[in-house]
């Protein structure tokens, strides 16, 4: 196939990630009408209905990463994504998290590009508070592994090889970086990659666009067909056709 | 002026002003288009500059947003897809900023 979708879930005890992807799944059958993979284990895979279109990718996930999150260390399933070259069908493939919501077709402009890899280097938080980024959290610029565009090439498969000897070993990378996070973030694991890849220099080709974010401590109210409600102390505010990654995750659960 | 007016009227200059950001960012978001396989912006400096090349030569090379060059063989389509899109955007940004304008 030529172009897909690759996205990861796995519940964990605390979030009920499946849920998000199926609104995520909603959302890339609405907007950019693409064939998804779904990489998961066999106790989220039961959550999901069969949709027409939608290929399920069973493994074995294992890991015992954590994140910190609204003054708790939860765990954190991230590891797989380093496998995203073996698990993808496509010649090229879109790789979301299943928490980025595409509300527009605007990533489909990424696919028609000569580039082979391209993921974004800049966040825009949606809060205007600006609370994403904070400074001196490493020697070496962050990328967002959270959306990547990538095609089945030589020098990508070496990325992605790349990335992996660097999960393998990322206590070392972590601090030869100087990277502040202690737990594995697929974030710098990308950045150290295309920058040991890049002979040490700096990675050129980005998504030229910022990424959308809204931070963990705004609560998503409500996710409709086309923005999602959010609120921050006792401010509503809504976001309209404009893709987001959505870091609150309590609204999947029970509140 | 009592202070709970004030405040009220600074909270909603707050929400104009978040709206407004994300709204050019969102028309920032769009107005990345592929062309001839390279990324573009279809901003006013990218129109300008194919519009300045296109007036002094049939086929030139622009860099692209991630500075790679790209031969614009047909100067005139390029431009009228950068033009098409760049209004696109804009058009959606006017609607919201005339009901911004109610809201005030």
């Amino acid at each position: 196939m030529d172009t897909g979708v690759l996205l990861y879930c796995f519940d964990t005890p605390t979030t009920q990630y499946h849920k998000l992807a199926l609104k995520c799944i909603d959302l890339i059958n609405k907007n950019l009408k693409l064939p998804i993979t779904v990489v998961t284990d066999h106790e989220t895979h039961r959550h999901f209905p069969q949709f027409a279109g939608t290929t399920y990718r069973l493994v074995k996930q294992n890991t015992t990463n954590y994140r910190f999150y609204r003054g708790h260390n939860i765990p954190w399933y991230n590891m797989e994504r380093a496998n995203a070259y073996e698990h993808s069908l496509y010649q090229t493939t879109l790789l979301l998290d299943c928490d980025y919501l595409t509300f527009t077709p605007n990533l489909l402009e990424l696919c028609n590009s000569k580039s082979d890899f391209l993921l974004h280097n800049n966040v825009h938080d949606i809060s205007g508070l600006n609370k994403i980024q904070t400074k001196l959290e490493s020697t070496i610029p962050i990328v967002w592994a959270t959306v990547v565009m990538f095609k089945k090439t030589e020098r990508v498969k070496m990325i992605f090889d790349m990335i992996k000897n660097v999960q393998e070993n990322y206590e070392h990378y972590r601090n030869l970086y100087r990277v502040k996070f202690k737990n594995y973030r697929n974030d710098y694991a990308f950045a150290i990659a295309l920058h040991q890849l890049s002979g040490q220099v700096n990675h050129s080709n980005f998504i030229p666009s910022a990424m959308n974010m809204l931070p963990h401590e705004f609560d998503v109210l409500e996710v409709t067909d086309t923005s999602v409600v959010y609120k921050y102390k006792d401010k509503v505010n809504v976001v309209t056709d404009t893709d987001v990654h959505v870091l609150d995750k309590e609204f999947l659960n029970d509140r | 002026m009592d202070i709970g007016k004030l405040k009220k009227y600074s909270d909603l200059a707050h929400d104009l002003s978040v709206t407004k950001r994300n709204s050019l960012e969102k028309m920032r978001s769009r107005q990345v288009m592929a062309y001839n396989g390279r990324l573009f912006k279809a901003d006013a400096q990218t129109i300008n500059t194919v519009s300045t090349l296109k007036a002094h030569a049939k086929q030139f090379y622009i860099l692209d947003s991630n500075d790679n060059p790209c031969h614009i063989q047909d100067p005139n389509d390029f431009l009228s897809k950068l033009i098409a899109r760049n209004q696109e955007t804009l058009n959606t940004l006017s609607q919201l900023h005339d009901s911004l304008q109610r809201r005030k």
